[in-house]
């Protein structure tokens, strides 16, 4: 354990650092809500795909809503100090709304549109309200994997001002509008995180008042230092060294390769991803603010699950990465779909951290998320676009088997059956537990899903496909097994996925999704466990 | 003696056993311990000591209703019948695979609740109807029934049918059920057409699944129980309470317990709403936020214009107490409700970064708070609360518990000193973080909605809340506290002024702009006839059935759904445009209030069209506090008290509240003490007692300007 012992310095004590803590948890908590009230894209209201948070003046997080998802950790921070160097705060005054969806800067991709709302007390700037979400809509080409480069792949706004001093900036709104499928509801979506965001500010100054604070510099350093001993002090109980970890994916073009070499120096952690695959001509390519966030996510939960989302805990992490590779790729490379790349991440950090400390981590996960885009005509003619979301099974633990089916590290819901019928004109004809598909091992990882359906359109349905580990599956930990493969079929043929379909009346697709790796070697599983995946049909079919 | 009504509440540990005398608005109360083998025998021993000790005879009971956890701890200890599942063939692992979407985003180790019918007990039929209700494959019979008889042939007892889509057409369903039970006539079945017509597969075949697991357990229990009161004497059919805030007959209960699951939590928000009503003076009693605060856990409910606010789903039995999305959902109406892991029990404890947290673990009633003695080594949040004075160590909750304050002040010194805090500051602490952690709940919760903290009123019950309803009260920027009397009792009273009640909901798919909107009209109709089948048979309908017609309604291809009352109709006029308007107007009107935001120009579709019918009960009137008597009599002495505001302990007045007569004005700081609790008022309140037995508290400007700035 660290030296340092978290007790009292200066005004702050373990009891009113709570309660502020607390009320600042209750304020993005409460501007998360307002996202979810008003915004129009489901991705908001349904997969929490946004994020709201605070950061002090100098833009160091204070807080982030409770939900969010694993993707924007630490990323509004660091928004907000680009925001910081390129405006400058002495060029900030109250009513400014800043604005950006570079994905350098932002969130990784041009749909997380990024608003910034700098906070006064008086007339001094304290404090930074943050949010980010996923617009219905961003113009470009839907969910391609083709693009090979970012100007295909939708509008985008540099850092900017949508509103200077209160005056909102109207040709950029005009030139939002005009660039997007669905102008209403992007900007509906885009003046809702405003709301939160001024929601936020409000309820961050009436707290200010209540605990008579001038600024928020103190209890931001505070609260930093604590979480930041606190991260120290379980960094420091894994045994130093240098992990190394290898791992081959599917890829595009070619196979790519991940690798990591995992630094423990006392009680800092370094991920260094040199010999990781070039960037590519496809929009796979994962910016560096998400491979830190995927990275801080693994390290996280391997060792302080419930730490806050502050400053002081991303403080001891550092990642690098070449310039160029898939996770630290280039402007203008084509970025849309780096969840793709980015959800493989924390996989390859528990495979190295796993070397240091084997009960922590998890074994691979039939990650990342599957998902079918549609688009064509009803038959009254009506043009439809419709997304169903799958997902894999969860990898083994060292004392539990992997959850079956669930979204990891996402946490998006799939689309109920009777739902899905009711948006597109499918008939799915299945959806269950694929038996056998959960890695073997001491303990079994989680089973992938099934789902068989038909085309009942009379009007050809154009299908796109986001699918992984079709080729290589996940992998096992301490001698556990692999998980199953994943795989796309039409007509019982199995087919590139990474190309569209079009499907007519009558044809049948089946998506399989993948298994989690299995934990230990497989002999030493308990006998009951054995009897129960025997008798509920986990490891092979029974009967149905 | 006169007509007087009997309502009994089980909980986990006691039974409540309320009387209420029609005629002089008598309440007589009973507490005994919860009988868990054959629940009706303690019940009958609190009915039988209740009458006994207030001479009551068992044929003037007028009205006997029941709420009971019964149920919900069947689900929570998986102690329900051994149930089976027959679905739609491809569809048997929807129960198992749920959501896929995770409650906790950090915790590897994370659990799905595990289904309450594993996979091989779960079979397939061959069937199929789609999305508009129409056949794609026909029901074979003669599988459904080999399905049956495999289950049979596996023990269980009870059978959940759950078949895709059969919200919009049940005729397989109920023809599965019919050929199952002509073979199998003992079995208990649900179909889900029956038990929640609503569209999506897994919430269905959940509630579905969830009804089949405790309906052996309602038919038995509530049968013994009925023919046990019948046998007293008792001449009026046993009503029960449902989770909406309503009575049902006994059948009703039977067919569907899955009801009844919040039936206690319902009944403690419509006698908040009772008992908030009864103190309207113009401050706020028509919106209300019931706060009832007990050992382990914080409830907070909202009172709406009057009336606990309706939900349409909730979960059960959730694997982590308090995480959202951990529990079995549940697609019934029932009354809102938010639960915080805050009592008098909760632990407080540093986490990793120091900071002090207040629970939600709890001290339980085993070993208790460390000043219970009794093992008890962590500070709890009674230990604070008895060490700031708030809690008296003398005849603690009745002379039931000994205190030994020097055991609490044992384990707030160690974990003081573990900060460098004083123990005091420390115990204020362990007071204020907890106080915080339901304001910052409730702040949140109301945000959801739309609304205003400031403008509700906070009702306190619970042995807690009254300790605690200041500081919440003040963090929240409230105005007034009202304690009711008896608090400790107060939920048992909500069984005797609910009114009849039935909620039922259909799912349609109505597109305002394309579809026509009579076919709305034919829905409700045929669902207010169902449910005025179901008030005449409670015999309760004595005024008219009063019907609410409303409807989920979202922008097309939007996946959150408004829930939004609907004119009354009818719907089925020849001027169909102004119907549409009007139904429109109602979806933007209820978009506008809780989104505070101007609708989008979207086409507009209900998907599920529901009905609450409604027979109110004659509304009885409380018993005025015992006759006046001076202030001073009522004070019964003075303790040393902690206020932050005095940077130290006061010594504080002390009041009977038995004592306090109606009309009479305090002012802050008091302790009011109280058989099952203690009302604290802080430096500068105003506390009124009611003509009606409530006390009034109306925090200082000072206070209420807590949360009074930037107005957002």
């Amino acid at each position: 354990m660290a030296e340092k012992k978290n007790t009292a310095t200066g005004d702050f004590d373990a009891v009113i650092l709570e309660i502020l803590w607390t009320r600042l948890i209750s304020i993005v908590d409460e501007g998360a809500k307002a996202i979810v009230r008003t915004a129009f894209s489901t991705l908001s209201n349904e997969a929490n795909d946004f994020a709201c948070v605070l950061t002090d003046a100098r833009g160091r997080s204070l807080a982030q809503n409770s939900g969010s998802i694993p993707s924007f950790i630490a990323t509004l921070p660091a928004t907000v100090r680009h925001f910081l160097d390129a405006i400058g705060a002495e060029n900030m005054r109250p009513g400014d709304i800043l604005i950006t969806n570079d994905p350098w800067k932002g969130t990784g991709h041009l749909p997380d549109v990024c608003i910034v709302q700098p906070v006064f007390f008086g007339a001094r700037l304290v404090a930074f309200a943050a949010t980010t979400s996923h617009v219905p809509d961003i113009g470009g080409r839907i969910r391609a994997l083709e693009a090979r480069e970012i100007y295909e792949e939708g509008l985008q706004i540099p850092l900017t001002k949508l509103s200077d001093g209160g005056v909102i900036n109207d040709q950029l709104v005009d030139i939002i509008r005009l660039n997007v499928r669905t102008p209403d509801q992007t900007m509906g979506d885009i003046w809702a995180q405003v709301g939160a965001g001024g929601l936020m500010a409000d309820r961050l100054l009436a707290m200010m008042s209540d605990y008579s604070l001038a600024d928020l510099t103190g209890l931001a350093d505070e609260l930093f230092r604590r979480c930041e001993v606190a991260m120290r002090a379980a960094i420091s109980a894994v045994p130093d060294g240098v992990y190394g970890y290898v791992m081959e994916t599917d890829g595009m073009d070619i196979a790519f390769r991940y690798e990591v070499a995992l630094s423990i120096e006392g009680d800092a952690i370094s991920a260094d991803f040199t010999g990781i695959t070039a960037a590519q001509p496809r929009a796979i390519n994962c910016p560096m603010t998400y491979t830190y966030a995927m990275t801080a996510y693994a390290v996280k939960c391997a060792l302080l699950p419930d730490l806050a989302n502050n400053d002081g805990m991303f403080r001891p992490i550092t990642v690098t990465a070449p310039e160029d590779c898939l996770v630290n790729p280039r402007y203008p490379a084509a970025v849309s779909a780096r969840a793709g790349t980015g959800h493989y991440v924390p996989v390859v950090v528990f495979g190295a951290l796993g070397q240091a400390v084997p009960d922590r981590v998890m074994a691979g996960a039939g990650s990342p998320l599957w998902a079918i885009t549609q688009t064509g005509h009803r038959d009254d003619g009506s043009a439809y676009a419709n997304v169903l979301f799958f997902n894999g099974g969860m990898g083994a633990l060292a004392d539990k088997d992997g959850e079956s089916c669930l979204s990891w590290p996402s946490n998006i819901s799939s689309t109920p059956v009777e739902v899905a019928e009711r948006n597109a004109p499918l008939l799915i004809r299945e959806k269950k537990l694929r038996p056998g598909s959960g890695g073997a091992g001491r303990h079994r990882g989680g089973l992938g899903q099934d789902v068989e359906m038909v085309c009942t359109s009379e009007r050809p349905i154009a299908m796109m496909f986001m699918a992984e580990r079709t080729r290589v599956p996940a992998p096992g930990f301490a001698g556990g097994g692999q998980g199953g493969l994943g795989s796309v079929e039409i007509n019982g043929e199995a087919v590139n996925h990474r190309t569209q379909h079009i499907l007519q009346k009558g044809d049948v697709v089946v998506v399989r999704t993948p298994g989690g790796g299995g934990y230990g070697v497989a002999a030493e599983r308990s006998g009951s466990a054995v009897e129960v995946d025997a008798a509920r049909g986990y490891a092979s079919d029974n009967e149905h | 003696m006169a007509a007087y009504s009997l309502g009994i509440d089980i909980g986990g540990t006691f039974t409540d056993i309320v009387a209420f005398d029609h005629a002089s608005g008598r309440q007589m109360s009973r507490k005994v311990l919860t009988s868990h083998d054959d629940p009706a025998r303690a019940v009958m021993a609190g009915i039988d000591a209740v009458m006994e000790m207030h001479g009551l005879a068992a044929a003037d009971c007028r009205r006997l209703v029941h709420a009971t956890t019964l149920f919900t701890n069947a689900l929570i200890e998986r102690k329900g019948a051994k149930t089976g599942l027959i679905t739609t063939q491809g569809f048997r692992d929807v129960l198992e695979i749920g959501r896929e979407r995770k409650y906790g985003l950090y915790d590897l180790a994370i659990s799905k609740p595990a289904p309450l019918v594993p996979r091989d007990r779960r079979l397939e039929a061959i069937e199929r109807i789609d999305v508009d209700g129409n056949v794609v494959v026909e029901l074979d019979h003669a599988d459904v029934l080999k399905q049956a008889d495999r289950l049979v042939a596996a023990g269980v007892t009870s059978v959940a049918v759950v078949f895709l889509h059969a919200y919009a057409d049940g005729t397989h369903e109920r023809q599965a059920i019919d050929i199952i039970s002509a073979a199998h006539p003992s079995l208990s079945l649900s179909a889900s057409h029956d038990v929640a017509p609503e569209i999506r597969e897994f919430e269905r075949t959940s509630t579905t699944v969830a009804n089949a697991y405790i309906k052996p357990l309602a038919e038995r229990y509530l049968e013994a129980l009925a023919d046990q009161a019948a046998a007293r004497g008792i001449a009026t059919p046993l009503h029960m309470m449902l989770s909406a805030g309503g009575l049902t007959h006994l059948e009703e209960a039977k067919r569907v317990p899955v009801e009844m699951l919040e039936s206690g939590p319902a009944a403690g928000a419509l006698a908040a709403a009772y008992f908030g009503a009864a103190s309207d003076d113009g401050v706020g009693a028509d919106d209300l936020l019931a706060f009832d605060m007990g050992g382990t856990t914080a409830k907070l409910a909202l009172v709406e214009g009057g009336e606990p606010r309706t939900a349409y789903g909730f979960e059960a039995a959730r694997e982590k107490r308090f995480a959202e999305g951990s529990g079995l959902p549940i697609r019934i109406s029932t009354v809102e409700l938010i639960e915080i892991g805050a009592g008098g029990g909760s632990i407080a404890r540093l986490d990793a970064a120091g900071l002090l947290k207040v629970g939600p673990e709890s001290a339980g009633s085993d070993p208790g708070p460390a000043s219970y003695g009794a093992g008890g080594t962590q500070p709890t949040v009674t230990d604070a609360d008895l060490a700031l004075g708030y809690l008296d160590s003398e005849g603690f909750a009745g002379g039931d518990v000994t205190i030994d304050l020097a055991a609490g002040d044992a384990a707030i010194s160690g974990l003081a000193d573990q900060v460098s805090m004083a123990p005091l500051a420390l115990a204020w602490g362990i007071h204020d973080i907890v106080n915080e952690s339901m304001a910052s709940a409730a702040r949140v919760h109301i945000a959801e909605r739309g609304r205003d903290p400031r403008g509700y009123s906070l009702l306190c019950t619970g042995g807690a809340g009254p300790v605690h309803a200041y500081g919440v009260a003040a963090k929240l920027g409230l105005k007034r506290i009202i304690c009711p009397p008896s608090a400790g009792v107060a939920s048992a009273l909500g069984l005797l002024v609910a009114p009849a009640r039935v909620d039922r909901v259909a799912t349609i798919g109505l597109n305002l702009e394309t579809d026509d909107p009579a076919k709305l009209e034919a829905v409700f109709q045929r669902l207010e006839a169902e449910a005025r089948g179901v008030i005449a048979d409670t015999g309760l309908a004595e005024n008219d059935v009063e019907f609410h017609r409303l409807a989920d309604g979202r922008f097309v291809g939007q996946g959150f759904d408004l829930v939004i009352p609907l004119p009354p109709g009818p719907y089925d006029l020849a001027d169909k445009r102004a119907v549409r308007a009007q139904l429109l107007a109602a979806f933007e009107r209820g978009y506008r209030e809780r989104f505070n935001r101007t609708p989008p120009d979207v086409a507009v579709e209900f998907i599920n069209a529901r009905l609450s019918a409604r027979a109110p009960a004659p509304v009885p009137e409380m018993e005025p506090p015992s006759s006046p008597r001076a202030d001073d009599s009522a004070q019964i002495g003075t303790r040393p008290a902690y206020f932050p505001e005095f940077g130290g302990f006061t010594e504080v007045p002390v009041f009977d509240r038995q004592q306090l007569a109606g009309g009479q004005k305090l002012c802050g700081p008091v302790i009011i003490a109280d058989a099952g609790s203690t009302l604290i008022a802080g430096p500068g309140a105003a506390i009124a007692v009611m003509e009606n037995g409530n006390i009034h508290v109306d925090l200082p400007a000072r206070k209420q300007a807590v949360e009074g700035v930037g107005d957002g």
